[in-house]
């Protein structure tokens, strides 16, 4: 009988120091380690990345069809800093907000702003970068000068984005009057549906913007004062550890400039 | 469980009443069926084309002008039914919007898309359901001095309806359901209508079990009464 | 009215006629026997073009009907055609089955036609079915009705592809009155058939067709009594 009881002690010992072995093995121990257990991760030890891979610098699908781009490289840093294996999910950008409420994703790094209204639905880390809304227009188009000068024009949107609540009158500072908008899943479909000219502008986030007149001569950008706006990463409401675990990272990468050699490589090259 | 009846009227209103979201299904809803209507409509008059140069072309021989002509008819309408139904209808309503149309008149552009995309399907209905009639039909026709032309649009045609009717009544109910993807061209449709509430909303559930539950009415409703029609063709069958 | 020469039809390697010779007679009533597959059907479609002949020349009422510049669709008007399965139109009442044709192709104006039709099916004796769809009718009367729309054109020859085989036997006198009716009246016919007591008692001339040839022509009595040919004498044995 004593000797059962040893036995079943070593193994159940045994069992414990193979999985602490699992644990303690994992690439890079940080400090975050030790709340590993809490962050209510859809998968254990994996952090699922929610994104829309169609907003290139910030996310986007490299040449050889893997996902890449800022906030891409920003969540797998984040995740090797956290000892944490990292997992994109890419779909549409209005669905992101949906799924991660279905428990399918813990992140979504999109380039999301943070609005009073999709902070009703998840959290927001600490925002890692400020945008603006820019309007593309054809190179020879002359008559938009500014946000007022799209009332009543046809824009084209990305579903769901900050361009697209501007273009249809439910921004805060520029509010777009009685605009004909048409939403696309893709930007890409809204540049191209501007470079046939069926619309007048497309309102996008301002990278993004800078990457679509670059790759084509015939469009322009249009700038205006606007309100600056806060890209965050999203996660699960209440989900207050993993926040914490995020902001941490970030601030760590910004400190060590980690964060600055990222934007050098995707943004400002 | 109060709880949960609670949550969904809460997402209901939300989703549905709070700024007359509501309406946007229903205006949804009359794109969806307006395309679909106009797009049969037009791949009825083109399947009838596509599948009478197909019947034509069969039995020719090439040795006359005529021939030939009806020869090169029946492999125009050979390709067209032989792409159509080899690439998915997204491709095409893609191809159509920004190659074709250039993003310029976004509706006829859909309803082209969808009629010449129905129009392959209406062709092999149409030509089935003329073949199911009875050869002696043609030669007795033709034996009284009538044309093609005229044995096919008097004799040949009025029996074939019979068959033909109930397949397109399916083939609406089918088109009804392509349309889905209208929201690739920023037409607003139904399932576009759904889209834009959960881009507004960030709620899933309600917009879509909604738009499905309205998609599944609107065709059951065509069903009954595609039942009810069909059962009045065979009537006139028994007598 | 009716010259056939050297006929020939193939069917991709099957030669159905092997070079048909004949020559009919205005008001002469011709009834073609010979045993299943000798061609005789193929011989009659050949006559209105129902079947493209391979090689040969059909003169029928001065028309060259092998000429492939030939109007076939006006040729036809004057040549009628009845068929063993009736082929009446189910979609149409008996009277429009009778009218069709005359009314679409400008003949005659509706009621021209709808006066016409109701003589000729009164005549051949189903005038009471005149608003009726096909499939009520027997057929016995199908087959009237079918003989009275080809008249309906004033056709000056009928071309009758087996009109009894598909009858009920009670139902075939009917028909075979109403078309011995015709040949006396001095109508133009070629009868395929297998009715020998039709033939011996209302054609003119019985031709007896085997292997896409005609093997024996002659009256009646000449053929039904003293045959010449072997085969002739073998096919009427089992016939008779």
């Amino acid at each position: 009988m004593k000797k059962i009881v040893k036995t079943v002690t070593a193994v159940l010992t045994a069992a414990l120091l193979l999985t602490g072995c699992g644990g303690g093995s994992a690439p890079k121990e940080t400090a975050n380690e030790d709340a590993a257990q809490d962050y209510a991760l859809v998968k254990e030890h994996t952090i699922i990345v929610g994104t829309n891979a169609e907003f290139p610098p910030f996310e986007f699908m490299d040449d050889n069809g893997e996902f890449d781009g800022f906030d891409i490289a920003v969540m797998k840093e984040v995740g090797n800093r956290m000892g944490m294996n990292v997992e994109v999910s890419n779909m549409e950008f209005k669905s992101l907000i949906g799924a991660m409420e279905a428990n399918q994703l813990d992140v979504i790094a999109a380039a999301m702003t943070v609005t009073e209204d999709r902070k009703k639905s998840v959290d927001f880390t600490d925002s890692y970068y400020t945008a603006r809304q820019y309007i593309v227009v054809q190179k020879d188009n002359s008559e938009i000068q500014s946000f007022a000068d799209l009332d009543g024009k046809k824009i084209a949107v990305q579903e769901g984005t900050t361009g697209d609540f501007t273009a249809s009158g439910e921004g805060s500072v520029n509010v777009v009057k009685d605009a004909d908008v048409k939403r696309f899943k893709k930007g890409a479909d809204a540049i191209m549906d501007l470079k046939n000219g069926s619309v007048d502008a497309v309102v996008i986030d301002m990278n993004p913007a800078m990457e679509f007149v670059n790759a084509n001569d015939d469009l322009k950008i249009v700038e205006d004062e606007t309100e600056t706006e806060e890209y965050a990463f999203a996660v699960r409401k209440g989900n207050t550890q993993l926040i914490e675990a995020i902001n941490n990272c970030l601030a760590e990468m910004k400190e060590d400039g980690t964060f600055d050699s990222l934007i050098e490589q995707y943004i400002n090259e | 469980m109060q709880a949960i009846i609670q949550t969904i009227i809460e997402n209901f209103q939300i989703c549905f009443i709070d700024g007359n979201r509501y309406r946007l299904m229903l205006n949804g809803l009359r794109m969806t069926i307006l395309a679909s209507l106009c797009a049969v409509v037009l791949g009825v008059v083109i399947g009838l084309i596509a599948a009478i140069m197909k019947l034509l072309g069969e039995k020719r021989s090439v040795h006359s002008f005529r021939g030939i002509l009806a020869w090169v008819g029946h492999i125009i309408s050979y390709i067209y039914i032989d792409v159509i139904r080899g690439t998915p209808s997204v491709v095409q309503l893609l191809i159509m919007y920004f190659i074709v149309f250039r993003g310029n008149f976004t509706f006829l552009c859909a309803v082209c898309t969808f009629g010449i995309n129905s129009g392959a399907y209406v062709a092999e209905i149409i030509r089935a359901g003329i073949l199911a009639v009875d050869h002696g039909q043609m030669e007795a026709g033709r034996s009284l001095g009538l044309s093609y032309a005229r044995t096919m649009r008097y004799i040949i045609i009025p029996q074939a309806i019979k068959n033909i009717l109930p397949a397109l009544g399916n083939e609406f109910i089918v088109l009804i359901k392509e349309t889905a993807i209208l929201g690739y061209v920023s037409i607003m449709d139904l399932t576009k209508a759904s889209d834009f509430i959960i881009s507004r909303t960030y709620r899933m559930f309600m917009p879509l079990i909604g738009c499905a539950v309205i998609y599944y009415l609107l065709i059951k409703l065509l069903t009954l009464g595609l039942n009810t029609f069909e059962r009045r063709l065979r009537q006139s069958d028994i007598r | 009215m009716i010259y056939v020469k050297d006929l020939h039809k193939h069917f991709g390697s099957l030669k159905v006629l092997n070079g048909i010779n004949i020559h009919v007679n205005k008001g002469e009533c011709v009834c073609v026997i010979g045993p299943s597959g000798s061609g005789k059907s193929t011989f009659l479609r050949c006559l209105n073009l129902l079947e493209q002949p391979t090689a040969g020349e059909i003169v029928v009422d001065g028309v060259t009907v092998t000429d492939p510049k030939v109007k076939i669709d006006q040729f036809r008007r004057d040549c009628g055609m009845v068929f063993q399965q009736f082929n009446l139109f189910p979609h149409l009442t008996i009277l429009d089955n009778v009218t069709l044709s005359p009314v679409k192709l400008g003949i005659l104006s509706k009621e021209e036609a709808e006066k016409k039709a109701m003589e000729l099916l009164n005549r051949v004796g189903v005038g009471d079915k005149a608003a009726n769809y096909p499939v009520q009718l027997s057929g016995g009367q199908k087959q009237r009705v079918a003989i009275a729309r080809a008249l309906c054109l004033n056709p000056n020859v009928m071309l009758f592809d087996e009109p009894t085989s598909a009858l009920d036997p009670e139902m075939v006198g009917e028909v075979l009155d109403v078309m011995k009716q015709l040949a006396q009246e001095g109508m133009t016919m070629v009868v395929v058939t297998h009715e020998m007591g039709f033939a011996r008692e209302v054609a003119n001339r019985v031709v007896f067709m085997d292997g896409g040839i005609i093997l024996e022509e002659g009256a009646p009595s000449e053929i039904f009594d003293h045959p010449k040919q072997e085969r002739t004498q073998l096919f009427l044995s089992k016939v008779l």
